[in-house]
Order: structure tokens, then sequence, then C-alpha cells
């Protein structure tokens, strides 16, 4: 008996093909065209595009002040989620949480106020963080806390999508298949669909903060 | 214009496809047509048995109706060197739906691509085709107008400057903005009958614009349009009108050239 | 979802009395298309079409090879540990969805947006099992809590005002009265965030689906995607066939292009790409994923000259740029997808004669066509669809008639200046009051010119001798 499979397949292959001379496409136009490649113009680019959408970046040149940034925007808090602290660009972070006495909550615990990741890349052109999901790598981290905070190091900065997907396709597309998920965070959550106002906090985080380690 | 190769019109006879609703309801248009061409030195003539192109019919989807009147436009124009056309949307149905219409009838399907080759706006042709761009026009007293780019010239022929141009180099004329210029007025053809209440509709916001455009006329490239908007001009007792360009631009020809 | 779309005519009188939903629809609609103006072409007009030709070919190749690409995806899927079904059927998704919901045990369901379970009613069917339903994109749940119908397949909501949102809230949520949106989206999101921490099983739909990779592409911007295919157990993605892109490269223009086009934006908060389930070292995610391939009549529309309505990206340009849509609202199409693409697809998935009016409802003005991101020639298939409807006998017998009668007079040049004549004999120097038949809805909104003295073709006669 033939299954829906079969089915579906047979008629697809009974038909006329659509479009037969079709064939792949050997060059793509960026989607954003002419970028400043240079470190700093990918910098320039990302921050500039990262805020228009909302986030909030904390330039900072070293690990201390960005550990810094980080802890004025825990305010009062003493707890958080966390990637597990080898993910996270900042080797001291981990020893001073000790010392400062905050404790990374379970992975899913709904009602923590911040959430700190690091981040897998970044996309100048569109201003978007790039979240590999993985060991130690929670997606609730990134999605369950009001806020959401993103450490990365300028280094990271891609020009854009294309060349991610250039990466991904240098690496060998196996490497790309062995994840269970990949997202761009390209600012806050925000929704229009009331009578189309844009407000910014909807059911991801209200805030992003990219603490933006130059150098 | 779209950019598509066709051969040049310079110095060839023209033959006027005057679209019926012209023929019928609008012949100044069709004098002001001759009376440009002619000014311009062309040799115009009016083949005598043309009727209709078949857009009505072709499309309200009857095709086999809509092919028999297109034949007979084709047996009227076999003589045509070049053909203009004072209507965007007549246009369309020579130059884009007429290959369609014919696709499955090699005895005129071959005529049928060489009319809407030779075939042009009447906008266009002028622009386009014979590259004058300054009529060299005046009109007796100032005057101020906006267009309505007509859906069919604009999105398919690719004309918008070409009426512009042609207007703003005659003396005596502002040109204003109409809000909402390029949006459809809700004609369609039978679309205006079929769905009577949403074209009613769409012409409300048309009217609205119109009414409130400092212009005192608004220009537009097809009558069949403007036959919509003017009718509901009127039924909601506006002051302004709608014209086809073709008989503004000839009231700014010298006095000698007017039949 | 039940078609309701013969009934166009009327439902769009009932539509054009409808003051304040106009007012929110053309505003919403003029405000898109203004904003995908700006940035589809913010670099150049010519780079913008360029793009578009992109994004179509990207999509037309995917249709030229789409039963070998469905294949190349199932393995990639298989590998990466998603289950791959099939259904033929909306019937058959259904049925697929409840097996999973039995396997697994499911009572909740979160769902993110999913045009194609509009099209075979899989909420119905969920909570006639006893299953809870909710809608998580924060326009489809107003419309779930409303037990309305969305109205544009990206902002399913514009057809209602904000008052009407706030008084929705407070009757079935016991919301404090506000007309602060702000405070309105946040009541939604506690209200949410409780159904997202508890429910089993996460159904989404997929923008694309990568076949090289075996991926499953979503866009959001509230986050909700992320929600339902992070915290519950199971992950069902219920896609439509037409939606597989051959290579990673041709998704980086598509996810890019489908924004831009929908509501302007260069890019969605959320782009997501799910391989397959979590890993084991992983400790959230879903434990299964399933993807389901949905027919549903896409393989009939496959198989017909209107091969290239499956290359939509389900962006909505075409219905803001729609200035049918603009002043009638979505629901007058009577389907899941209104506007010029809704006009064509609806009666090709289910049947001409259940959608008899949706090609004639359009002016033909072309502004779908020059929106489209993937260069669809929508007006071109509106005009076969009314061929096909006068071929089938789908037209009514007057225009039948009026139309031969139409062709006969235009054949010859006699009968042509005889009836010119004779219409002018018949009115004088008066316009026809009203226009006999079924032209008479003209006369409605609108007066009709005298017919001329002398025709055109008379007075040259007499001029010029011929």
């Amino acid at each position: 008996m033939a299954t829906g499979r079969d089915m579906i397949l047979n008629k697809l292959r009974v038909a006329r093909q659509p479009y037969p001379d079709i064939e792949p496409l050997q060059e793509y136009l960026p989607v954003v065209p002419s970028i400043d490649i240079s470190a700093e113009g990918l910098v320039n680019r990302f921050v500039e595009q990262a805020k228009k959408l909302g986030g909030i970046v904390h330039r900072v040149a070293s690990e201390v002040e960005a550990i810094n940034e980080i802890f004025d925007l825990l305010r009062d808090d003493n707890c958080v989620l966390s990637w597990s602290f080898e993910h996270i660009s900042l080797p001291s972070l981990s020893a001073t949480f000790e010392v400062r006495n905050i404790k990374v909550a379970d992975p899913r615990d709904p009602a923590i106020r911040v959430g700190i990741t690091g981040a897998d890349g970044a996309l100048a052109a569109t201003g978007s963080l790039v979240l590999v999901a993985g060991e130690g790598k929670y997606r609730a981290t990134s999605l369950l806390p009001p806020v959401h905070i993103a450490v990365l190091r300028s280094s990271q900065i891609l020009p854009d999508l294309e060349s991610w997907v250039a990466l991904q396709r240098e690496r060998g597309l196996d490497d790309f298949r062995e994840i269970s998920t990949v997202v761009l965070i390209s600012g806050p959550s925000r929704t229009a669909d009331i009578a189309m106002q844009m407000i910014m906090g909807m059911h991801g985080p209200a805030e992003l903060h990219i603490v933006l380690i130059e150098g | 214009m779209i950019d598509d190769q066709r051969e040049s019109p310079v110095g060839k006879r023209v033959s006027l496809f005057v679209t019926c609703m012209v023929d019928m309801l609008y012949p100044e248009t069709g004098w002001a047509v001759v009376d440009i061409l002619e000014y311009l030195g062309v040799q115009v003539d009016f083949p005598m048995r043309q009727t209709c192109c078949g857009q009505p019919g072709y499309n309200a989807g009857h095709r086999p109706e809509a092919r028999r009147v297109a034949i007979q436009f084709l047996r009227a124009f076999k003589d045509a060197e070049v053909i203009v056309v004072p209507s965007g949307s007549c246009g369309t149905m020579i130059r884009h739906e007429y290959p369609s219409l014919f696709a499955d009838n090699s005895r005129w399907r071959s005529e049928a691509e060489r009319i809407g080759s030779i075939t042009w706006e009447f906008t266009e042709l002028i622009v386009d085709g014979l590259g004058i761009k300054d009529l060299q026009l005046r009109l007796p007293y100032p005057h101020s107008f906006a267009f309505h780019d007509a859906c069919h010239g604009l999105r398919v022929l690719g004309l918008s400057l070409e009426g512009r141009t042609l207007l703003g180099n005659v003396e005596n004329v502002s040109i204003e903005t109409l809000a909402e210029a390029d949006v459809c007025c809700g004609f369609g053809g039978l679309f205006s009958v079929k769905m009577a209440d949403v074209s009613g509709a769409m012409l409300d916001r048309k009217i609205k614009n119109i009414n409130s455009c400092p212009a005192q006329i608004i220009l537009c490239g097809d009558v069949s349009c403007m036959t919509h908007m003017n009718g509901g001009l009127s039924r909601q007792n506006s002051a302004k009108r709608v014209r086809h360009i073709a008989e503004v631009l000839a009231e700014g020809l010298p006095k000698e050239s007017n039949q | 979802m039940n078609v309701t779309s013969n009934d166009f005519i009327p439902m769009a009188q009932i539509a054009l009395m409808d003051d304040e939903m106009r007012v929110s629809v053309n505003q919403a609609t003029t405000t898109a298309y203004n904003k995908r103006l700006n940035v589809m072409f913010e670099a150049g007009i010519e780079h913008g079409e360029a793009l578009r030709q992109q994004a179509a070919h990207a999509k037309r190749r995917a249709l030229s090879q789409l039963p070998e690409l469905l294949e190349q995806a199932e393995a990639n899927f298989k590998a990466n540990g998603a289950e791959v079904l099939w259904a033929v059927t909306g019937d058959e998704v259904n049925q697929l969805v409840m097996d999973i919901v039995r396997r697994h045990e499911v009572r909740s369901v979160v769902k993110s947006k999913s045009m194609v379970s509009e099209e075979i009613g899989l909420n119905h069917i969920l909570e006639a099992n006893g299953i809870e339903v909710v809608e998580t994109d924060l326009g489809e749940y107003i419309v779930q809590l409303d037990h309305d119908t969305p109205s544009h397949i990206v902002t399913p909501v514009i057809h209602k005002s904000k008052a009407e949102i706030r008084d929705l809230f407070i009757r079935e949520l016991d919301m404090p009265p506000t007309d602060d949106t702000s405070e309105m989206a946040q009541f939604a999101r506690r209200v949410l965030r409780e159904k997202f921490l508890h429910a089993d099983m996460g159904i989404t739909g997929g923008n694309f689906i990568i076949a090289e990779t075996g991926t499953v592409c979503i866009v959001t911007n509230e986050g909700n995607g992320r929600m339902v295919t992070s915290l519950p157990r199971v992950h069902v993605a219920i896609v439509g066939i037409e939606k597989i892109v051959e290579t990673f490269e041709d998704y980086a223009t598509l996810t890019q292009v489908l924004p831009r086009s929908a509501t302007g934006q260069t890019i969605t908060v959320y782009t997501h790409m799910y391989n397959g389930p979590r890993k084991t070292s992983e400790s959230d995610g879903p434990e299964y994923m399933y993807v389901i391939f949905v027919d549903n009549g896409r393989s009939d529309i496959y198989a017909s000259k209107y091969a290239e309505a499956l290359t939509c990206i389900r962006c909505g340009a075409c219905m803001n740029a729609c200035p049918v849509y603009r002043t009638t609202g979505g629901h007058a199409y009577g389907w899941v997808y209104p506007g010029p693409i809704g006009a064509v697809i609806t009666p090709l998935l289910n049947g001409l004669g259940n959608a008899k009016p949706l090609p004639h409802a359009s002016s033909l003005c072309g502004s779908c066509k020059q929106v489209c991101p993937v260069d669809i020639d929508l007006p071109r298939m509106l005009l076969d669809l009314r061929s096909d409807l006068y071929q089938e006998g789908k037209t009514e017998a007057h225009w039948i008639l009026g139309l031969k009668l139409w062709a006969i007079g235009n054949q010859s040049p006699l009968l042509f200046e005889i009836g010119g004549r004779l219409a002018r004999y018949i009115t004088g120097d008066h316009p026809p009051k009203n226009l006999p038949g079924p032209l008479s809805g003209w006369s409605k909104y609108r007066d009709f010119p005298r017919f001329a003295k002398k025709s055109f073709r008379q007075q040259w006669r007499e001029r010029r001798g011929k």
C-alpha cells in the first residue's frame, strides 16, 4: 500500500517539471552590500545596528571593565541564569561570581531576572548575535529572563549572515548538522500586533545588553 | 517605458487606434492625438475597420470571444507600420496579452507579435519613440495639473515620466502632486460592475485625494479610468475633473494646428 | 478552516460598512508598504530588484528539484535525530499529530504561527480530543481568544483596534482596564508564560526548510517560537512541502528578504534554525522532534500551470500593496490566505467552485507583482483563473451572453458603428441614467458620460474622406 510519502513523491515526479532549465546560482549578492570589513568597520556597523534594534552595547577594552559592566547590570540580584563559564569569553567571571556570592540558578528557573551568555559569533550587517545550543549553552538563559546579557569579543564579529554561512560550509556542513539549534538574536523581543504599535519586550527578553570586549 | 528594443518609429506612418471608448464617448481626445502628431510632422492614418482590442472580454476570462475581437484588430491594422493608442490598458492588451491570447494559434501568433512590437502608447511614442520631450507648447492661460498614474500604463508599460515630461515643458503649466497617485482608482474593467461596492469604495478614496489636491485638473492616460473617476466626481458634485493628457496638450497648440 | 470564499461579495459589503476596521487595516497596510519600500531599496533600486530576482531564483530552483530536495531533507533530518512524516491531506496531518500526542502523553500544546495548521483546522481536532492548545503569537492569541480568524498572514489582527483588544482582554482574561499598549502586552505575556512553562508539546510552522542540512527555519519577533521549541518535551514542525530550499546560501538570502518584504525589518529579532532534538549533552530543548511534510493540494498546484504560486514565501507584501485588500480587509476573502496570493491559492487548494469570486476580486492593478519578493506573476494567474472559470462553466449566464454579444458587436466594424449610433440615438443628449442589467452596479456610484453626437470615425470620414 502506497504511503503518503510515496504518493507525494510520485505525484511530484510524474508532473511536468517547473523551471526545468534553472541552474543553481553560482554567485550570491549579499543582502547588505558594501560593508566596511575592516576590524573597526565591523565593530562600528555592529554597534550601530544593534543599537538601532533596541539593544544596549557596552563597549569595554578589558575583561575587568566587562565584569564591572555586568555587575552594574546585576544591581542587587544575587542569582542569575548563566551559560557554563567555559562558554563565556571571560575567564575570571566564575571566580568573581564566587567572590561576590552570585549564584547560578538551575538553567530553567523562570523566576530569575538576568541571563548571561557568551556568543558564538555576531553579524555586523544586521547587528545580530549568533547563539549555538550545546552542552552548557542553555537555550533558556537567553530566553526566559527579562534581561539578557551577552558577552562578545570584537574578533567574533563577521560581516553578515552570508559570511557566517560560508564559514559553516568551510568547516563542513556535517559540523553544522551536529548542532541541535542555532538562533540569531537581533535586539530585544518585540511585537506590533496591537494596533501596529511597537512595544519592546514580549515573550523573549525585554532588554538585551551586549558587553563588547574590544582589542 | 520599459527597455524592450523596439524598432524606432521615426519617419514612419502612424496608424491611430483610437479605442472604442474614445470613438464613442470622447472623439475630441482622438483629434487631440491626431493634431499633436501632425503638428510634429507625423503622417497619421485611421484604419476604418478598427473596433476594440478585446480587453474587456479577455480580462473577464472569456478568451474565445476576446480572441475573435482581437483578430478583427489584427485584420484592421494589417498594413500598419506603427500604431499609436491613447490608452495604457489597451496598449498593455496589445503588447503583453496578445501573445497569451494567440499562444496556441499559429495562424495569428506571428501577426500578433508583429503588431505588439509596433504599438506605442501616445506619450510613449512622442517621448521614447520620437525622442521629443518639449512640444514647444503654451497654454492660453495658467493652469495647475496633477497626474493620476493609470495602473497598466504605469506598471506594465513603465510609463510615468513621459506624460510629466511633456506637460512639464508646456508654458503656463504648474504640476502638483496627487496623493496616492499610483494607487488604483478602482476601475479594473468589469470589476467596476462585478465588484461594484469595492470599486465604489476604492473610487471614494481616489476622489478624496483628488478633492484635496491643489491642482484644478487631474491628468490621466486612460479614458476608461477617467470615465470611472469623472463619473464619481460628478456624482459627488465635485468641481474637479480628470482629463486625458492629449486633450490638454492639444490646447497648447498654435491656433492653426487645431482642427 | 472552512472556505466561505463564494460569499466574497456580501462579506465585502459587510466589511465596507465597518469604518473602524477599514481605518485600522488601511493604516497597517500603508505603513508596512512604505516600510518595505524603504528597506528593500536602501542600497539602491538596482540592488533591491536584484535581491528580488535572487530570491525568486532560489525558490524556483527549489521547485524544479522538489522531489529530490524533499528526500534529501528527510535523510538529513533523520541523521540529526528528527523524525520525518509525510501527509497527503489535512486529515492525515491531524491524525499524525494526534498519534504523536498519544505517544508522548501530551495534555497541553503551545503553538507558534503556522498557517498550514489553520488550513487543516488542527486546533479544533486537538481541542476535540481534550488537548489544550494555546496560540502564542500575540496576534494569533488574540484571534484564538476572540474565536475569530486571522485577517492577514503576518499581522493577524490588523482588523482590530486597540480598544477592541483591550475589551477582549478585560472580558476573557480579567485584565485590569488599561489603554497602555505595553501594559496590555505584558499582561498577555504573563498569561502565556505559564502556558509555555507547563506545555508538553510545541508546534511550529516553518518558513523555510534547508534541504542540504535538514533544517527547519523560523522567523519571529516575539520570542514565542523559541519558547515553544525550547521548553516542551516534544517539538512538531508542520511545514508545506513548498517551503524547501536547496542550499544554505539560498536560505541566507531568503531569511533576510522575507522580513524586509513583510514588515520592513532588516532581520527579525529571532532567526531560528532547528536541525533536530536536543543532544544528550544538552539540558534544555525538546527530546523529540518531528517534521511533518504537508501536501494538502500543493502537489496538484505543482503539476499545473500555476506552479509558480508555490514559490510564495508568505511575506504578505502583496496584501499590503493591494488596493482591494486595503479596502475590504482580509476576512472577506473567506479563508486562511487573503489578498492577491489568497485569491490565487484559495481556489487552487480548495477547488475553483469553492472560490468563484476571488479571481475577480481584483482590478488587476499589478501592485502585487510589483512588490512580490519572488516576482510571482499574480495578475497573470488571476487572468488564467478567470479563463478557467469560464472554461469550466462557472461563469454566470448573463456575463456569458453579454460578452458573446459584445464579441459579435466588436468583430464587425459595421455592427460596431451601428451599435454606437444606436446607443447615441437612444440616450440622446442625456447621459444614460442607469446602465442596463449586470452593468447596473456602475450607476450605483457613478454617472456615465453622454455618447458623442458624432463618433470619431464619423468625424474622420467627414473631414478626411476615408
